[in-house]
């Protein structure tokens, strides 16, 4: 079964939306759901034009498809466990919060806290992603915790903070901080990082592009070859201002 | 007359020890203050009355027409700020937080542009802190970070810290070594037994090198941190290694530099390290007189200590996305209540340019450049010279301000009950 939700015209497109709502699973007792518009309930109906084509017995065969302007549509995904949501253009905060499975693909740009406390599943994301993609909540000791976040463009900065379990492949650039305060997990940099890992306790991470700003408390322990990025990289251990036993390996 | 021990409601030090001369309902002489606190009691800018923008200019309203017309401008709101907060009392800023709750606004105060990223590493780490008393009492090993409290805070040293005589520290000037670090040489860097120059943005750095040195890790540090000699950063670890008491003191040189709360939270979590080998304690430099007094008083009602959403009926906190800095510049709002602080020249210029697009209320005892992008100005009482309140010093102290005078404004708190009354259908909070 699709869903198609297309964006109705608002007069005031800058106002929030928080859509918790919009998951598969959802979508398998029919389209009557809520959602809220700054500080006001709302119908689905009242904010997108909605098209369901086919039918479903089960969720895992429910794909959501959001068009228009969904720039300002927060926590769509939030606590998906099943099926997929294909998101045609950006898409606001907190998009794949909590998420334990199924795939959501973002064919623009995402807003901060992109698969925040992520537990599994897959995200994709063809644009850039904005601060904290693949991080934790507020003062919460773990971050992502499993699945996988693929960003095909750069991301913000504290990309992957507190990241403890999963996969996070950022192919273009994270900002600053990637993987600060990491404790278990991979984060993957093909471009460039300034003071990545800072405080990290475990796990791993790669940048092939540049570094800025490495942090003095990294211990240099020898070099390695990594035959999946056809590279030779240096090997830090760290952060030894924490007791840290992670790994960063920088291209040499 | 003479009133003795008149609290200065200005900075978060709440100097309590104030004498001040009034005459005929005027105040004409501060004694005992800084210059920020004669300054604070001897001008006044406020308006005679309410205020309200009109096409040729501003037009005098009634209170009763500021209050009516603040109220539905807030109940036909989808997204509205209520922003400030810290510069009136605590009993103002329940009203303020009930408001809040009732029409689904967000409510922030001014820790969002100063010390908001040292709650966010408090919350990650906690706060290994104490009264100042302590400091003044017990303190042989003062450190600045970020900060310059000659000029922020004058009276912070002569009271607490270098000049203050203290119990354990009789000889204070003598006994007291005081380490500062800044990225430029400020007055108070000159009074310093040890200055250390950082590079911008270089503390979070120095702060992990310090960590590591502190733990006998000395040899992955590199020669040069961030411009500072290892030679230097292992003295500075001695110094505080063999300290009795220590207690490090920053402002927003390292809360609001690249790094933000993860500066905050290595700085802890070197305090933290240092306990392993003597006391040591760490403190925010809280500009604000009541600034941690709105942490206080946003904890109790809604559970977090400021940028508090309740658009949805409960309370969320999520400092980026519900602050009122990002709430302004990504055009969210469209209205805003301001009390008792000035967005206007402190935000960053995209969010006061959000401010005057929308019906934006100011509620404040003096004119000031937010009364410039707002629709109305309520001039009220100022917290600690003609109203009596709760105010929380930087160490979270809570001290009765005092109302020395009377100039026949009304309270603040009193201005947002009837604004509320209005919201509620005429039911008090």
């Amino acid at each position: 079964m699709r869903v198609i939700l297309e964006s109705k015209v608002r007069a005031k497109p800058n106002l929030p939306i928080e859509a918790e709502a919009i998951i598969p699973r959802n979508f398998l007792k029919g389209t009557d759901l809520l959602v809220y518009e700054g500080n006001k309930e709302r119908t689905l109906s009242e904010l997108f034009w909605i098209f369901v084509e086919g039918t479903a017995v089960s969720p895992e065969n429910i794909e959501v498809i959001l068009k228009g302007d969904t720039s300002r549509i927060k926590r769509v995904g939030e606590y998906m466990d099943t099926g997929s949501i294909v998101i045609e253009g950006d898409i606001g905060m907190h998009c794949g919060n909590f998420m334990s499975g199924g795939t959501i693909e973002i064919r623009g740009n995402a807003d901060s806290w992109l698969g925040r406390e992520m537990r599994g599943g897959t995200i994709l994301c063809r644009g850039n992603a904005s601060h904290y993609c693949a991080t934790g909540y507020r003062g919460e000791k773990k971050g992502m915790q499993g699945g996988k976040v693929e960003v095909f463009g750069s991301t913000g900065d504290f990309c992957a903070e507190y990241l403890a379990g999963g996969t996070v492949h950022i192919h273009g650039s994270a900002g600053d901080f990637p993987g600060v305060e990491m404790r278990g997990g991979e984060l993957i940099i093909e471009g460039d990082a300034t003071r990545p890992c800072g405080n990290m306790k475990s796990g791993s991470c790669v940048i092939l592009g540049t570094v800025h700003d490495m942090l003095p408390t990294f211990e240099k322990t020898r070099q390695r070859v990594l035959p999946e990025w056809k590279i030779t990289a240096d090997v830090y251990k760290g952060d030894v201002a924490n007791r840290g036993k992670g790994t960063l390996c920088v291209r040499s | 007359m003479i009133i003795h021990d008149v609290i200065c409601p200005f900075c978060g030090c709440l100097c309590d020890d104030l004498e001040l001369e009034c005459e005929g309902g005027k105040i004409i002489k501060v004694q005992n203050g800084c210059a920020l606190a004669e300054s604070t009691f001897m001008t006044d800018t406020r308006l005679p009355a309410p205020i309200r923008r009109t096409e040729s200019g501003w037009e005098e309203i009634s209170y009763n027409e500021a209050i009516k017309e603040t109220a539905e401008i807030l109940q036909g709101a989808d997204r509205p700020l209520l922003y400030g907060w810290s510069s009136t009392h605590g009993e103002a800023q329940s009203v303020g937080v009930h408001i809040a709750e009732l029409i689904g606004a967000v409510i922030d105060n001014t820790s969002t542009v100063c010390h908001g990223p040292s709650i966010l590493a408090i919350q990650e780490v906690g706060h290994p802190g104490c009264t100042l008393g302590q400091v003044k009492n017990r303190a042989d090993v003062i450190i600045y970070w970020g900060c310059n409290p000659i000029e922020a805070h004058p009276r912070h040293m002569s009271r607490y810290t270098t000049y203050a005589t203290g119990f354990f520290v009789p000889d204070a000037q003598r006994e007291r070594t005081v380490i500062v670090v800044d990225t430029r040489r400020t007055d108070t860097a000159g009074i310093a037994d040890e200055f250390v120059q950082i590079e911008h943005g270089g503390d979070y750095a120095v702060l992990s090198a310090l960590r590591a040195i502190v733990r006998g890790k000395a040899s992955v540090i590199p020669a040069k941190v961030a411009g500072v000699s290892k030679e230097q950063l292992i003295r500075i670890a001695e110094i505080c290694k063999t300290a009795k008491f220590g207690a490090i003191f920053f402002g927003l040189g390292l809360t609001m530099s690249r790094g933000k709360y993860k500066n905050i939270r290595n700085a802890i979590e070197l305090t933290d390290e240092l306990n392993r080998h003597t006391k040591f304690v760490i403190s925010p430099l809280r500009g604000h007189g009541n600034v941690y007094g709105s942490n206080e008083v946003f904890t109790w009602m809604t559970g977090y200590p400021f940028a508090v959403d309740f658009a949805r009926g409960i309370a969320f906190y999520n400092p980026g996305e519900t602050t009122a800095v990002d709430i302004l510049r990504r055009g969210e709002c469209d209205a805003a209540l301001i009390v008792a602080s000035d967005p206007g020249a402190n935000f960053p210029r995209a969010a006061a340019a959000h401010l005057a697009k929308i019906p934006t209320v100011v509620i404040d005892p003096h004119v000031n450049a937010t009364t410039a992008l707002a629709r109305i100005h309520i001039p009220c009482t100022a917290a600690g010279i003609d109203a009596a309140g709760t105010a929380y010093r930087m160490d979270g102290v809570p001290i009765r301000l005092k109302k020395v005078i009377d100039r026949g404004y009304p309270d603040d708190a009193e201005i947002l009950k009837k604004i509320y009354d209005r919201l509620n259908g005429g039911k008090g909070p």
